[in-house]
């Protein structure tokens, strides 16, 4: 929004305005701990992707050493040593990495709409919509979140595809009540009221006046679902409930858990250094992120 | 009998145990359980469905079945190789000139246990008499409870299909009609009369699903007898939950048993006679623990909240140097015991299934791709030796110089044999269903297989269960294919041979579903002859026969390794484990 100095009538040319998002932006280039945070990100973002497209570590799944063998420096699929079939550890990194980019990206896809839409119409339309809307996701909270999971990809089968539905389906009730909370607060507010004045309809109120106003809680939450989905993924797996014949972080963490009292260390050194380094950008980039966006914490 | 294919390595005898009583016990419960030191810690590596004899088809379910339940005869616990003994048999039964009838004298002042089921002595166990067996085996034909033990008895007393036919139709069983085979002459008297003779019929006696169980409790909890078992054994249920724990206490009403003062050579300088004559049983409680995971049992073994433990594949070079007990857990003084297992690993086709049951090629294929040197390597550190067929060494029937044509591992004949499939490449072949448990070492297992599929453009959709559902599932003739293995029931290769019958399908234990007239035929023949070198001949056709329809992959025949505690006395392997808790002392002084 911009500032009150205009109200002050002076002959100086108005100060040239700034957007909520320019002026977010300009200050996230300051920080420079969220730049770092940015940058780790995007690289994930491009090593899944090159994963994905078979650019790198390709194929995963053949043999390239002995079973168990450790770290060493031999070859680049040697460098985080091999799995109980003799696969690369490292080349299994990086296509977890893939698997997480991706079911924290598809189930933030998934999940921010259906939030954002709910928490849009429960909070402006109130009434029954509201409550309806309340009571569906008070209810759906109330069912503790793991036990959620378990029953939906129970219910899906195992795989990657019930992964995401499972986790995009129940991972939008947060947004949906800050979206709600701030849809209450802006609905009366006076640009609301003018767009109502000029003829704009419900549906023109709600996503062209005031969704863009409250947009930054939308980027603020997918930075945080991004890593809770990331989460959830790993820990579904480490369940035996998730990624099936793919080398996802949890199912490696699983192995892990068998391994290490034969003294094997890198499939959980190497999962947990993957983890770690996402994990730890999106939370700090989602501090960031509010810290710039929200105009109250100016 | 089933177990679990890839979790341990000790199926058939191992406990495992956990936790120091009291630990566990909490403070809620603080009369009269102080730990007295003498309790007895196993575990059990998969979830239990219940305590009832005539539903104890599964290794696990039997062990703790044998510890409330016991049956007319048992193994002796020394001797090798196995014998039956009297248990609440007072002699071993005596068979009649026409060689089908057995008279068996019972045990005079066997007690069930106390329980409000007997509400006519207020309570108080009454003696178990002729009756009760009668009782028993009527019981396993009862066709509401589809008894895991009908397959013992189908077809083999006389009048018992009858019975079973006649409360099929009337929707209910009458357990007043009399059976003609089953005969009370005393109340310490019983005649079972058998269709014809039969040299395995000693050996269901010995089985869990013939343990003797009393009508009053199997009407009073009905459906949750289950959970309220109440038989004449050394060990009465104290709390059952599950999921996590059985805990059982020292039965007092327990007749007097003793530890036997025979066994083979060598068990008195292995001190194993040393309790000879005493009392049994020696422990005063009994808690299982239920840990299905690996690592969490070998943990609590080595910390001594176990009293017994098998050694996890990825323990093995930690707990055995070469041959022998590391020096770190010898310095503990810990025992090992190592036994040849009497079973067989294999992975099932259902052939009830239209498109793996239906493709002899497909599975001869399946079979030769996958590596069973690589698989034992990998899961069982090399303790196993690779099966032939389903018979294992230590029965006759074994022939050691057989060498299955489609268990040599060979990727291209396996790839020739897709395409006489008619499966090319994998190429207009489904994604099988393979069923599985849903814990780790079975998850790495399972994609072993997938991997030794892979090559041959197969895909797997793996569905995951626990021990319980498992079962149900393969009762129900469910998925394509799923790993399992089978212990010996009583030393006979018949036992395994019966997995193959037509009429044993499931719910019966031929789980693949498996019908072969010929075999059939042959099957039926073996029954009626004595161990000799003709039925030797006449099991190894019938292996050549199940060899080429190929309905399991034969795995392997695993050696148990099995670990004690310094404490744990009077420990020997045995094939046939159930009730065998009770000759087990612990030596409260070796113990902190």
């Amino acid at each position: 929004m911009s500032t009150a100095s205009a109200t002050t009538a002076d002959l100086k040319p108005m100060p040239q305005g700034r957007s909520l998002m320019s002026d977010a932006l300009a200050r996230l280039k300051k920080d420079r701990l969220a730049i770092l945070c940015t940058a780790i990100i995007v690289i994930y973002a491009l090593i899944a992707l090159a994963a994905q497209f078979g650019l790198i570590a390709t194929p995963w799944d053949v043999v390239v050493g002995k079973a168990y063998q450790p770290p060493s420096f031999d070859s680049l699929p040697l460098c985080l040593g091999t799995d109980i079939f003799g696969r690369s550890v490292f080349y299994k990194v990086i296509h977890g990495t893939r698997i997480a980019m991706s079911v924290g990206l598809v189930a933030s896809l998934i999940s921010i709409p259906i939030g954002v839409f709910l928490g849009a119409i429960a909070g402006y339309f109130g009434g029954w919509i509201d409550e309806l809307v309340v009571w569906f996701y008070t209810t759906l909270s109330s069912i503790p979140n793991i036990m959620l999971l378990v029953a939906i990809t129970f219910a899906l089968g195992k795989g990657l595809t019930a992964i995401y539905f499972a986790l995009g389906s129940t991972a939008w009730i947060g947004l949906a009540r800050v979206i709600r909370g701030e849809f209450i607060k802006h609905k009366n507010r006076d640009y609301v009221i003018a767009a109502d004045s000029l003829g704009a309809t419900h549906a023109s109120r709600i996503f062209k006046h005031i969704l863009p106003n409250v947009s930054h809680f939308v980027i603020i939450n997918l930075s945080l679902q991004f890593v809770s989905a990331i989460k959830s993924e790993v820990i579904l797996s480490f369940l035996g409930l998730g990624v099936q014949g793919q080398p996802s972080w949890g199912v490696m963490i699983d192995d892990a858990k068998l391994e290490l009292s034969r003294g094997v260390w890198w499939q959980l050194a190497g999962a947990t250094i993957g983890m770690f380094f996402v994990v730890l950008a999106f939370n700090i980039l989602g501090d960031s992120l509010r810290d710039a966006l929200d105009p109250k914490i100016k | 009998m089933k177990t679990l294919n890839l979790r341990k390595l000790v199926s058939s005898l191992t406990l495992v145990a956990l936790a120091t009583g009291s630990v566990l016990i909490g403070s809620a419960c603080t009369t009269k359980r102080a730990d007295s030191g003498n309790t007895l810690n196993l575990v059990s590596t998969a979830k239990i469905k219940g305590i009832d004899p005539a539903h104890a088809d599964d290794l696990y379910s039997g062990l703790e079945v044998g510890r409330v339940f016991e049956g007319l005869l048992q193994y002796s616990y020394l001797k090798r190789p196995y014998v039956l003994e009297p248990l609440l048999a007072e002699s071993m039964p005596e068979m009649g000139a026409d060689g089908k009838t057995y008279t068996i004298h019972l045990k005079k002042g066997v007690l069930f246990q106390d329980d409000k089921a007997f509400k006519a002595t207020q309570g108080k166990g009454r003696e178990m008499t002729a009756e009760d067996v009668v009782f028993t085996f009527k019981r396993l034909a009862d066709p509401k409870l589809s008894s895991a033990g009908w397959w013992l008895i189908d077809g083999k007393i006389v009048g018992i299909n009858e019975w079973h036919d006649a409360a099929t139709k009337a929707g209910k069983a009458d357990y007043a009609a009399a059976v003609e085979g089953l005969k009370v002459i005393d109340p310490h008297t019983v005649q079972i009369k058998l269709n014809q003779h039969s040299f395995q019929f000693l050996y269901t006696l010995a089985m869990p699903q013939a343990g003797i169980v009393p009508h009053e409790a199997v009407e009073l909890y009905g459906d949750e007898f289950l959970n309220h078992p109440v038989g004449t054994g050394p060990f009465k249920l104290e709390d059952f939950n599950p999921a996590s724990k059985i805990s059982y206490v020292r039965n007092p009403t327990y007749r007097k048993e003793v530890f036997p003062s025979e066994g083979e050579a060598g068990d008195k300088e292995a001190g194993l006679l040393a309790d000879a004559g005493k009392p049994l049983p020696f422990a005063d409680r009994v808690v299982v623990q239920i840990i299905t995971e690996t690592q969490p049992q070998w943990l609590n073994f080595l910390q001594g909240k176990l009293d017994v433990s098998p050694i996890p594949k990825d323990n093995f070079a930690q707990a055995i140097v070469g041959q022998e007990l590391s020096p770190e857990l010898k310095a503990k003084n810990m025992k090992l015991h190592k036994m040849a297992q009497i079973e067989v690993t294999h992975t099932t086709f259902n052939m009830a299934d239209p498109i793996v049951g239906k493709n002899r090629l497909l599975r001869q294929a399946i079979s030769t791709a996958f590596d069973q040197t690589a698989y034992n390597e990998t899961f069982y550190n090399g303790r196993a030796i690779e099966a032939q067929g389903p018979i294992p060494p230590g029965l006759a029937g074994y022939d050691p110089s057989f060498k299955n044509p489609y268990r040599q591992f060979n990727l291209a004949k396996a790839k020739e044999l897709m395409s006489k499939a008619g499966y090319p490449e994998g190429k207009g072949l489904p994604v099988l269903e393979y069923l599985t448990l849903a814990d780790s070492t079975s998850r790495q297992g399972t994609e072993f297989f997938e991997r030794a599929l892979a090559p041959l453009g197969i895909k797997l959709k793996v569905s995951t269960f626990s021990w319980p559902e498992f079962n149900a599932a393969l009762k129900n003739k469910k998925g394509q294919m799923w790993s399992f293995a089978w212990g010996a029931d009583y030393p006979d290769a018949e036992n395994f041979l019966q997995l193959f019958y037509s009429k044993n399908m499931s719910p019966g234990p031929n789980d693949s579903n498996y019908s072969n007239p010929e075999f059939d035929r042959m099957y039926e023949k073996s029954l009626t002859m004595k161990d000799s070198p003709e039925r030797t001949a006449l099991y190894q056709s019938m292996v050549k026969v199940l060899v080429e329809d190929c309905p399991w992959i034969f795995d392997a025949h695993r050696l148990a390794f099995t670990l004690t505690q310094p404490w744990i006395k009077n420990y020997k392997p045995h094939d046939l484990d159930h009730g065998r808790s009770k000759y087990l002392r612990i030596d409260g002084s070796l113990k902190k």
